[in-house]
């Protein structure tokens, strides 16, 4: 056998390419399932981010709790949020993770420490300082992620997180999906001081920048950080420089893109192929592995679609059910 | 024509894990353009007119922008007319390549480069016999020599200007070759080149003393800290001298064992003192490539992970002695000193009222 030059074992590379895959497959068939009109509501796809959703969570545990944004469905993937659970709510039914009342952009499973994409840009990172607090003060070693884009992290409820979590040396994470696009904004039209660090240094928060397309990095990154907010070393703030595969929402016809710039990245830039390379390269992983997990996960989206399908809608009866808590 | 100068400031240095791992520091956009702002007045005031920079979409150029727009609204012209090179921007080590490269071309007389050791090496890869003054704003930076910048930029004026004439004003580096594969991949290192068993490129910094096994290094500072600093602390060997060193660290089983012969409390990154195991040293002499013992790892240039190789992979490591020039900024402004270069006459009092 050869020796393993990762950082993870075999059956935790594994782990992170099938979650990586299924993210991916996942929103291949979401593409393909919104043009067809299949799908009610608004869908922000992922493809093309996995590796700083998988970098990240495979780091966590359920009583790690993160806040994710409206570009959700890879952070669910990740932190363990059943695949049918997602489609069916995604689809609009009945069993769906939120009973098909909240769509894509609402996934939650409190009980994988997903507390819910998010229509309100910015609005994760209070959530998270709240989590992190919580961890904090129940002594349990957790750690509140907040996800957020280039261009949300210009939200006020974004800035003021970041001081609250420093104020109170919360065990918070904020981590910055930069793919260089707010909708059809450029980061460098709309970011002031254009390094998400300097902003992190700002408030007395360290910040790591790091490629976003390359898991390694992003999981050697991620697990300093989290190991130093577990330790009470307080806040830290990762910037991920990545790239999107599809449009701003589905049905975006990008404009705003160079000709090119989509088959360049999806050619040179693409995380999965990357991570499937070195892997393979090092003699760790073989092909024919990779390839039954690549056929596991399409059987799984299969399904997960089939069921979604077949599923009833929300009675109109429930209307009021489910959507306010009461305490 | 008065001579022109380029100037590369990489917005993204001082970014990487150390900040976490260690205390780094990380230096703002703010402060990169404070720099140049420096760099530029010291420059004008030796003469030059006119640099050549590189665009950059990090934030620099707008803050400079602003201090230029503000002096020009008192009326002052402390700043040389500053020209960008036409290129596209990718925010990637590409964009210091191809303004290097570029620069070159357009027969600047020095290169000011702001940056890391990193970013350095990516300057000289590309700018030839074109002489570079480094600042540095990186995290592990043996190569930059740590001073003000005003200085650096003093230096480099009265060098392209000829007020300091050449044999004093600029100096000879050496440079480790990297060559895999007989040539498939060549990469330089302007201090070190570190082999590690890590196989991934992944955050790329050198953190894990465990995982050093080999090293190379051109010059052997014990005033800096990284890899240089394990040799330095070893043995010496200046900048100036022809050849390097090369250190051969044990492995944690050779540790355990006790048969390493030397445990080095080496200063690797910022704040982080960490016992390293050494088994041997010899002198690296210049042009004589080196064969590394260890068959699958990554290459660490200049503290980063950068290549990753496997027992197929061929590795030899070459030292060059006078392989690209800098800036002597200590024996430019010895010169300026001894020969009164930036004293003159004094100009008339004017009449108080
Ligand atoms: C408070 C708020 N303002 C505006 C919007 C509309 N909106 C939805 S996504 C988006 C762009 C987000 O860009 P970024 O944060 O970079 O995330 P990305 O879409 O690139 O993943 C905007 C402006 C919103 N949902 N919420
Ligand atoms: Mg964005």
């Amino acid at each position: 056998m050869t020796e393993n030059p990762f950082p993870l074992d075999r059956d935790d590379l594994l782990k992170a390419y099938r979650i990586m895959r299924t993210i991916r497959e996942f929103e291949e068939r979401l593409h393909i399932d919104f043009a067809k009109g299949d799908i009610p509501g608004f869908v922000h796809l992922y493809a093309g981010e996995e590796a700083s959703a998988a970098g990240i969570m495979m780091h966590l545990k359920d009583n790690d709790r993160i806040a994710s944004t409206h570009r959700g469905h890879g952070h669910c993937i990740a932190k363990g949020v059943d695949v049918h659970e997602m489609m069916a709510e995604i689809y609009g039914r009945s069993t769906g993770a939120c009973r098909g009342k909240g769509g894509s952009m609402h996934i939650a499973d409190l009980s994988k420490g997903m507390m819910g994409a998010n229509g309100i840009l910015g609005a994760g990172a209070p959530l998270a300082c709240g989590a992190a607090l919580a961890a904090k003060v129940r002594g349990d070693g957790g750690v509140g992620i907040s996800f957020v884009g280039d261009g949300a992290s210009n939200q006020g409820m974004f800035l003021e997180s970041l001081n609250l979590a420093a104020v109170w040396n919360l065990p918070a994470i904020f981590v910055v999906e930069n793919n260089g696009y707010a909708e059809s904004t450029a980061r460098d039209w709309a970011v002031a001081v254009d390094s998400y660090i300097d902003r992190a240094s700002g408030f007395g928060l360290p910040g790591v920048t790091v490629d976003g397309t390359d898991f390694f990095a992003v999981y050697e990154a991620a697990g300093e950080i989290i190991r130093r907010a577990r330790e009470g070393g307080g806040p830290a703030l990762l910037e991920c420089n990545m790239v999107r595969f599809y449009g701003h929402f589905e049905g975006d016809a990008q404009t705003y893109r160079a000709k090119g710039e989509v088959e360049a990245i999806r050619a040179s830039r693409d995380c999965i192929k990357i991570f499937a390379e070195r892997v393979i390269e090092a003699g760790v992983i073989s092909r024919a592995e990779l390839e039954a997990i690549d056929k596991e996960v399409l059987d799984l989206i299969e399904d997960a679609v089939r069921a979604a399908k077949s599923a009833p809608l929300p009675a109109p009866a429930e209307l009021l059910t489910d959507v306010y808590v009461a305490y | 024509m008065a001579p022109v100068v380029g100037i590369i400031a990489n917005p993204v240095s001082a970014r990487d894990i150390r900040r976490v791992v260690a205390n780094a520091a990380s230096l703002q956009i703010t402060d990169r353009a404070n720099i140049v702002l420096r760099v530029l007045a010291a420059l004008r005031a030796c003469g030059v007119t006119d640099v050549l920079m590189m665009p950059e979409k990090g934030g620099i150029r707008g803050h400079v922008e602003r201090g230029v727009v503000r002096a020009r609204a008192h009326g002052d012209t402390p700043y040389p007319a500053i020209h960008l090179v036409d290129m596209p921007v990718t925010g990637t080590v590409a964009d210091t390549h191809r303004a290097a490269a570029a620069m070159r071309q357009a027969g600047v007389a020095a290169i000011v480069v702001l940056g890391g050791d990193g970013t350095h090496r990516a300057v000289v890869a590309h700018c030839g016999s074109i002489p570079i003054a480094g600042i540095s704003t990186g995290t592990n930076n043996a190569f930059p020599e740590h001073r003000e910048p005003t200085i650096t930029g003093l230096a480099t004026g009265l060098a392209v200007t000829g007020k300091v004439p050449a044999p004093v004003a600029f100096a000879a580096n050496k440079r480790i070759d990297v060559c895999v594969n007989g040539g498939e991949l060549r990469e330089i290192a302007l201090v070190d080149v570190a082999l590690v068993t890590e196989r991934y490129i992944g955050a790329r910094a050198l953190y894990r003393t465990e995982n050093f096994r080999e090293l190379f290094v051109t010059f052997a500072d014990p005033e800096v800290i990284g890899m240089s600093a394990i040799a330095g602390l070893l043995e010496p060997v200046a900048r100036d001298e022809s050849g390097g060193l090369m250190v051969r660290l044990a492995t944690p089983e050779q540790r355990q064992a006790g048969t390493c012969g030397t445990i080095l409390h080496a200063p690797i990154a910022p704040g982080m003192i960490t016992p390293v195991g050494v088994t041997d040293w010899r002198r690296m002499p210049a042009g004589v490539p080196f064969v590394p013992e260890i068959k699958a790892g990554s290459i660490a240039l200049d503290g980063e992970r950068e290549v990753s190789f496997s027992a197929r992979d061929r590795v030899s490591l070459t030292l060059r002695d006078d392989a690209f020039r800098t800036v002597n900024v200590g024996g430019c402004m010895r010169f300026a000193a001894q020969n009164r270069l930036l004293a003159g006459a004094p100009a008339p009092l004017p009449a108080t009222a």
